[in-house]
């Protein structure tokens, strides 16, 4: 009896050590990166960093330091991406929105004549400085509230004013919430985007390199990608010009 | 060009500074003179016998070399000469040169002359002056005592000439003025103007008030001409000053037996011999100001004075200026008067504007005014106050050290409509303004943070379906169990029929506890208790004043298994007959009817009653 429950602890345990052991390492790969960072060795530091991100984990602050470590670099395209990936980790640092702002301008091509849905933009304004897991939870507790009155309601049978209105506005809470949810979800999970990473990457008028060319890309380009044909993206450009460039010159976020 | 220059140097021996001009501007010079123009010019055209006109002949032209001009010979007047002056002026590049002379006329005889044929030669060609007539009155004037010739050395009699230097004071306190007076005794005739080396005063500062009209004075038998010169001294340091020797070189008359005042042109100015005259040289103690009440601060300023303020207006808006003007004016080095000054003061700023000063010569002093412009700012409304403002002299005649103050000036200071005070911070403006255009990229962070896996998402955890899928469960669950209880309610019989076999079972166990022979009849009672409440409890009915017979009939009516009645009816029977007659059971009786009783139990059980 005793025997088996000693298994059990032991084997419990080491699962909950073997992460913690692995989150050290990642830790220490960091700080090693970082003083590659320091002795302005980026290549070193972005090997180092993309060797925790092969290991399967990724954090706010790693796809930050990645970007500058581009940025460092001279790659504006991946600094763009990895500040992007960053942001959607962590869209409230103001570190992040700072240098991912910083970099865009240093893209050889701006895009002029960007108009923003506005409708759209409200939502987006709204859910900006939010993970997607901060609603999601935020949606969830509203969820679980109402339920709690609905149990006490039907469950339990009490029926009072104060546990009908509360049912009420919880949920139109709970409308709300899981709608922005949705909606934070779909613009930056589902509609997929990508970033310009290749200097010379042109924008060709349809799938192929036969195609007229529209424009000449350029690293930093963000795109939001509508579909896909062999070689090729289609995507939409932030002034709502389209086009088709070259998979291998896209990184998606 | 160097013969040139030479002749220059001969004709004029003007100063080294003229010379470079004049070299510099050679090529202009040299022009072809254009014409020379001589005027002639009385300072007055009526004079007495005792008075004297001054005859002024200005020769000019557009050269520099002019000679000099030719005085025919006057035998009504003496003539002396005063010297010369000349001015030259350079306009776009003409050169125009100018030369005065000056004579001096002593009329020797009342009528009216004409003075004519003043002329020049220049290039072998005349030029001629204007004529100009002169008149003497005879208004029985006294004729001026006459200055001999210089004496032979006759014994017994002052010296023909002579040099005093005198002060006022000889232990004046430092910086207080001290006038040395010059005074040039002669009694002898003498010829232009005395030439004068001043006197060395080191350890002075020095300001020459002039000279004074000559006069006549009578020493002893003689009569002197007295020409006084008057120096302001201030003495810079205490101690023992000294003053060093004056000396007058001029050219005194001697008696020339060979003397024809009707001969040849030019033989008066001529006669005559250099003598130098020398002062002796002065010893001055200067006193230091005392110690006892000196002020803080004291400048060192010695004298008399008065101090003023005046405003330029006294009703003023916020913020805009007033020109004050502080004057401090009396007598003394007005130069080394120190600035008056401003304490510092809340409602103003205080910006200095200009300062000036003005020397007067009156009275063998030194006097004059300073004065400062200052500009006041008002920085609040309201009637506000520039105060007096002092200043410290030391006055030298009663030795005590003043404090001079200006009358407080008021000024009526007004709000503009719609200003808006700006709060007054004791901080200075900001000296540096940093943008935020920024330079570079914010540096790298420190911590890597919390991680998860690539790509996971929160909705897709188990821990959040978990966490959302509960209430829904939890809800579904309480509903369903709410509804049975409600069901339960409603139906009592329902219920009892779920309990009866429950309790049935209960009884039947604890009649197994009493299957021996020796309680028989206790046995017998708890069957029939058992059987009857479960078939009670079954059919929804009250289990008292339960008979035999009716529960046949009410099985009858609810099943259709003949079998099942019998047989309760039968263990029915065995147990009302065992309670009447004890002792005719036995051990297998008792083993019987328990199975019996289980197996009408199960038997009930599958029965579905309608």
């Amino acid at each position: 009896m005793y025997k088996k429950a000693t298994i059990y602890f032991s084997i419990i345990f080491l699962l909950a050590i073997i992460p913690q052991l692995s989150i050290s390492a990642q830790v220490d790969e960091f700080k090693m990166a970082n003083k590659f960072y320091q002795s302005k060795d980026y290549d070193s530091a972005i090997r180092l960093y993309k060797s925790i991100l092969k290991q399967g984990r990724e954090s706010a602050a790693l796809y930050y330091n990645l970007g500058n470590a581009y940025f460092k670099k001279g790659d504006i395209g991946y600094a763009v991406l990895y500040y992007m990936k960053a942001k959607r980790l962590d869209p409230s640092d103001d570190d992040i929105r700072q240098n991912l702002k910083f970099a865009k301008q240093f893209s050889k091509i701006q895009m002029e004549g960007v108009t923003l849905n506005p409708i759209n933009s409200f939502f987006v304004n709204i859910v900006d400085p939010y993970r997607l897991s901060t609603l999601a939870w935020i949606s969830s507790i509203f969820f679980i509230l109402f339920f709690v009155f609905l149990i006490i309601r039907y469950g339990m049978g009490m029926n009072t004013i104060f546990i009908k209105i509360g049912i009420i506005i919880l949920l139109v809470l709970l409308v709300i919430s899981s709608s922005l949810t949705t909606f934070k979800y779909h613009n930056e999970y589902i509609i997929h985007r990508a970033v310009v990473v290749s200097e010379n990457s042109p924008v060709y008028t349809g799938p192929s390199d036969h195609s007229d060319i529209e424009f000449e890309g350029a690293p930093g380009l963000v795109v939001e990608i509508l579909g896909e044909s062999s070689d090729y993206f289609h995507v939409l450009f932030e002034n709502k010009r389209q086009g088709w460039i070259k998979k291998e010159y896209l990184a998606k976020i | 060009m160097t013969g040139k220059i030479f002749m220059i140097r001969k004709t004029f021996s003007y100063s080294l500074l003229f010379l470079s001009l004049f070299v510099f501007c050679y090529p202009q010079v040299n022009a072809t003179p254009k014409n020379i123009t001589i005027s002639v010019s009385l300072d007055r055209d009526t004079i007495g016998m005792d008075e004297q006109a001054t005859l002024q002949v200005v020769v000019s032209g557009s050269m520099q070399n002019l000679p000099a001009p030719r005085i025919p010979t006057l035998p009504m007047f003496e003539v002396y000469s005063q010297g010369r002056s000349s001015n030259i002026s350079i306009v776009n590049g003409q050169v125009s040169s100018s030369l005065t002379y000056q004579y001096l006329l002593l009329p020797q005889k009342p009528g009216t002359f004409p003075i004519s044929r003043i002329s020049i030669v220049y290039n072998n060609k005349r030029y001629e002056g204007n004529p100009v007539e002169l008149t003497v009155l005879n208004n029985g004037t006294a004729t001026p005592p006459k200055l001999s010739y210089e004496s032979q050395g006759k014994n017994g009699q002052k010296k023909d000439y002579f040099l005093e230097a005198v002060v006022d004071k000889k232990n004046p306190y430092v910086n207080e003025q001290v006038t040395l007076t010059l005074k040039f005794y002669i009694a002898v005739q003498y010829y232009g103007s005395p030439e004068l080396s001043e006197p060395t005063t080191t350890g002075f500062w020095t300001e020459v008030l002039g000279n004074k009209t000559p006069y006549y004075q009578r020493i002893g038998n003689r009569n002197y001409k007295v020409i006084e010169r008057l120096y302001a001294l201030f003495p810079t340091q205490t101690g023992k000053l000294t003053i060093g020797r004056a000396a007058i070189r001029t050219t005194v008359a001697v008696r020339n037996r060979n003397r024809d005042p009707f001969g040849v042109f030019g033989n008066i100015f001529n006669q005559g011999r250099d003598v130098t005259i020398r002062s002796r040289p002065l010893t001055i103690k200067v006193k230091p100001l005392p110690e006892k009440g000196k002020p803080k601060n004291f400048s060192g300023t010695i004298g008399k004075f008065n101090i003023s303020a005046t405003a330029n207006k006294y009703s003023v808006e916020i913020n805009q200026p007033v020109s004050v003007t502080i004057k401090i004016s009396g007598i003394g080095n007005i130069k080394s008067v120190a600035e008056p000054v401003i304490p510092q003061l809340k409602d103003f700023r205080v910006y200095k504007e200009s300062s000036n000063e003005n020397v007067a010569k009156s009275n063998g002093k030194i006097s004059g005014a300073k004065i400062y412009k200052e500009v006041f700012i008002p920085k609040r409304a309201g009637k506000l106050q520039i105060p007096a403002i002092s200043f410290n002299y030391f006055d030298p005649q009663q030795s005590k050290y003043k404090k001079i103050a200006t009358r407080p000036i008021n000024l009526k200071v007004i709000e503009p409509e719609g200003y808006t005070t700006s709060t007054e911070l004791p901080y200075p403006s900001p000296e540096i303004v940093i943008g935020n255009k920024i330079n570079d990229i914010r540096y790298i962070k420190d911590k890597i943070g919390k991680t998860k896996p690539v790509g996971s998402l929160t909705i897709n955890t188990s821990l959040y379906v978990i966490v959302n899928g509960l209430p829904i469960m939890v809800f579904v669950g309480l509903v369903f169990i709410r509804r049975r209880r409600e069901k339960l309610n409603a139906d009592i019989g329902y219920a009892r029929s779920r309990i009866a076999s429950k309790m049935a079972r209960k009884r039947l166990a604890k009649a197994k506890s009493m299957a021996d022979i020796k309680m028989g009849s206790d046995f017998y009672a708890e069957i029939y208790n058992a059987l009857i409440s479960y078939i009670a409890d079954k059919l929804n009915i009250s289990p008292h004043g339960l008979t035999i017979d009716k529960v046949k009939e009410l099985l009858k009516t609810k099943t259709q298994n003949q079998l099942l009645i019998d047989d309760v009816i039968d263990l029915f029977q065995k147990c009302d007959y065992v309670r009447y007659a004890p002792s005719s059971i036995t051990q297998e009786d008792i083993n019987q009817a328990l199975q019996k009783a289980e197996k009408i139990m199960i038997a009930f059980e599958e029965v579905k009653f309608v």
